[in-house]
């Protein structure tokens, strides 16, 4: 009897999890980081990634997670030992009136970027050294500073050319990450190129970015600029009725403007998914381990599924609380009444009905985001995935050491962590 | 049933390997299908790591290599979970330890709220003195220059302060007189720079680093010197006990309990923003009670009528500081008004000015 274990699969991936085990997950998650004020966001980080992980099998094995959340909680009692003098001296430089005062704000908005680019770079350490397959784990090498430059000069990049140097800002980037990345002995390697993304993403980019164009083109064509330009100097209340009798036909300009940022802000909401689906299937398709190369077969109407899954179920909760609002005020108020509470008291249960009903509806929008489009994301991301050669990955050896969770700990005090 | 099979990764390579798995009295043997032995473990070190359902791995503790064993059949699984105590496959370990973590997290939190209403302003009350006097001065300039940038709506500059318009300079040496006064008896160890802004407000603050502003609402509302005295002691308790350096350290403690500690999930933010915003009331409430206090104490010293502040407090509904005063309502202030009153004079008062001087300071902002 050799029928133990199943005949390893060969050159794909699969994930085995079920969504209703996600969404179990993650109900009872929202409900304790609720309850605990968020101190439970490090065990319920643990138990979704050990879910994740565990449920993705390449090439006939399953991945393990081995962080623990005392590993999380750690990490993140030290990043804000290291943050408070951090946070301490910032304060101290805004209250120098020269020039560090003066720039102080940008000065502290630029080094926590990096800081947080930093961060991000040490948590994907931990995550790699968390990440154990076939007996083996992945690590990182690389400094996470030198990391931390690239990505604040690329972000820089980015934002000055309104997002078109996007594409070749992640391909760099991922190239450092990938190139970092080993799987015992095993290095890995990213071949995605900017201008490939460049190419399929320029249309998108052009739909959203041209009505914003016609938006702004409409409005500087019609005002009146030198009537404008007194206003300012006299840093007069009364612009806008300065100014309109100047301009002709300003009326029709804003109304346009507006119509136009209306249409960008909807292509840019119906393009999205697209967006993610070229992305991941252009990421994916870059991986590269030794000889074994990696193709994403992701299709957008998938991705396109995804979303419309979210907008059902966010749907059908609005509509749920929806008919929770009337009953709950009506409930508030009788027991307000009915104790004789005092104005002031009235105001105060009022108010924490409000804050229960917002926290309420908040978490529940996240937690169905978190198990429709997230879990789909992943999902169909590795299910898509087919691998070239996997023959490498029976005699790779073991190497690299276990990483320190403080990188998670400052990505988490920063806000910028990701799964 | 004592053997079975399962898939074995030894930790060096990662190579997949058939294994036969047998269980001995006091440990696991694993060997491969030619009998030759791969693994010994002791029940007592065997863990469960993480795994899709329907699998059971194992690894070994404290044994420095990653080596997995992995095991399909439930009969084999189960044998296993009832000789190594770790094995933990109905999760009924797991669910006890998943209850306890629960309630440290519910415990930390309570004892961190709780932290936030009793520690943090006890913590802040210890701190404030240690910061240096320079820090506070280079603290008050930056916050005069945003409070000034606040109230100047018309952008007037020097003339935003009252006094050096024409018409003006008697009230000013009015205001001079009764401030000294009050000066000399508190004998800071600060230098003070008071005046007298444009603003119709009731109202009076005095910045970290010795800069105290009385609106000309103030002087409008007041019935007589005495009135304007209490509330300019009632600023100086705030100089005194050094209450902006004190709430300074109190917000950063709370930004940091409530903002990095606690309220790090979707929604958090509002309760964060509601907790804060309560521990604040009541700390404020303490220390204007304070500052109320010192007041009472100085204008006794100062030969002043004591009970001014509390009837001023009266007519203006408590609001003398800017801010949230829906829960500072008129309780709050007949409460502060009693505890004012509670000082006991040990002199007659001597009034701050005579009516000439009192009329003259009226018309300190131009007389309207
Ligand atoms: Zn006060």
């Amino acid at each position: 009897m050799n029928g133990a274990s199943p005949p390893a699969a060969a050159a794909h991936v699969r994930f085995l999890g079920s969504r209703r085990a996600y969404w179990r997950l993650q109900l009872r998650g929202a409900f304790l980081l609720l309850v605990t004020l968020g101190i439970y966001r490090f065990w319920l980080a643990t138990d979704i990634r050990r879910f994740l992980w565990s449920n993705t099998e390449v090439a006939g094995d399953t991945l393990e997670y081995y962080g623990t959340p005392l590993e999380l909680l750690v990490g993140f009692l030290f990043a804000i030992a290291i943050l408070i003098p951090i946070y301490s001296l910032f304060f101290l430089a805004a209250l120098d009136l020269g020039v560090i005062g003066q720039f102080s704000g940008l000065i502290a908005f630029v080094s926590l970027f990096w800081l947080g680019q930093y961060a991000v770079f040490r948590a994907r350490r931990y995550r790699l050294t968390r990440t154990i397959y076939r007996g083996i784990r992945f690590h990182q090498s690389g400094a996470p500073w030198r990391y931390a430059f690239r990505a604040t000069a690329w972000w820089g990049l980015t934002f000055l050319t309104l997002g078109l140097a996007y594409p070749f800002q992640i391909a760099s980037l991922e190239r450092y990450k990938l190139r970092n990345t080993h799987y015992g002995d095993l290095s890995g390697r990213f071949e995605g190129t900017g201008w490939r993304l460049f190419l399929r993403g320029l249309p998108l980019w052009l739909a959203v970015i041209i009505p914003i164009g016609l938006a702004l083109g409409s409005l500087i064509a019609t005002i009146n600029f030198t009537v404008l330009g007194d206003a300012l100097a006299e840093n007069a209340d009364d612009i806008l009725s300065r100014l309109a009798p100047a301009s002709p036909g300003l009326a029709i300009a804003v109304v346009f403007a507006l119509a136009m940022v209306l249409v960008a802000f909807l292509f840019g909401l119906i393009l999205y998914p697209l967006f993610q689906a070229l992305l991941v299937r252009w990421w994916s398709s870059g991986l590269r381990f030794g000889a074994l190369a990696v193709v994403s077969r992701l299709r957008t109407g998938q991705v396109y599924g995804a979303y419309a899954r979210f907008i059902a179920w966010a749907l059908l909760f609005c509509i749920a609380l929806g008919l929770l609002i009337a009953p709950t005020m009506f409930a508030v108020d009788y027991i307000t009444t009915r104790i004789g509470a005092s104005p002031v008291m009235r105001e105060l249960l009022g108010t924490a009905a409000l804050l229960g009903g917002y926290v309420f509806a908040a978490l529940g929008f996240s937690t169905i985001y978190r198990s429709t489009v997230i879990f789909s994301l992943w999902q169909l991301g590795m299910n898509a995935l087919e691998l070239s050669d996997t023959s490498q990955l029976e005699t790779v050896k073991a190497a690299g050491t276990p990483s320190s969770a403080i990188g998670e700990g400052l990505a988490d005090a920063l806000h910028v962590g990701g799964l | 049933m004592t053997a079975g099979h399962g898939i074995f990764f030894d930790g060096a390579v990662s190579a997949r390997q058939e294994a036969k798995i047998a269980l001995g009295d006091t440990a696991l043997h694993v060997t491969n299908p030619d009998g030759r032995l791969l693994a010994e473990w002791p029940f007592g070190e065997i863990e469960e790591v993480a795994a899709p359902d329907g699998v059971l791995r194992l690894a070994r503790r404290n044994s420095g290599l990653l080596a997995r064993l992995e095991i399909r059949d439930a009969a084999l699984a189960t044998a296993i979970d009832e000789r190594a105590e770790a094995v933990d496959r109905s999760g009924s370990i797991h669910r006890r330890q998943r209850a306890s973590v629960i309630a440290w997290s519910v415990a930390a939190t309570v004892s961190l709220v709780l932290l936030g209403y009793y520690g943090v302003p006890a913590l802040a009350e210890r701190l404030a003195p240690l910061v240096p006097p320079e820090v506070e001065r280079r603290l008050g300039a930056a916050v005069d220059m945003q409070v000034r940038g606040m109230l100047d709506k018309n952008n007037l500059g020097e003339g935003f302060e009252c006094g050096a318009r024409p018409g003006e300079p008697p009230g000013k040496a009015a205001f001079e007189k009764m401030f000294g006064r009050l000066e000399r008896a508190a004998a800071l160890p600060v230098p003070l720079r008071p005046s007298v802004i444009r603003r119709e407000e009731a109202n009076a603050i005095a910045l970290p680093g010795g800069r105290i502003y009385v609106f000309e609402g103030l002087i409008a509302k007041a019935e007589n010197p005495d009135e304007v005295a209490g509330v300019i002691a009632h600023e100086l308790g705030h100089v005194a006990n050094r209450d902006n350096t004190t709430t300074l350290l109190q917000g950063a403690g709370l930004s940091l309990l409530f903002g990095m500690v606690l309220g790090d999930f979707v929604g958090g933010g509002a309760v964060v923003l509601a907790a804060r915003t309560l521990l604040q009331l009541s700390y404020s409430r303490d220390v204007e009670l304070g500052a109320d206090r010192y007041a009472a104490r100085l204008m006794d010293k100062a030969g002043g009528e004591v009970r001014a502040l509390g009837t001023m407090l009266e007519r203006i509904g408590g609001a003398t500081e800017p801010g949230a005063k829906i829960l500072l309502d008129h309780p709050e202030t007949k409460a502060r008004v009693a505890a004012i009153n509670a000082v006991a004079p040990k002199g007659t008062p001597v009034p701050f000015l005579d009516a000439a001087e009192w009329a003259a300071m009226r018309r300190i902002c131009g007389g309207r």
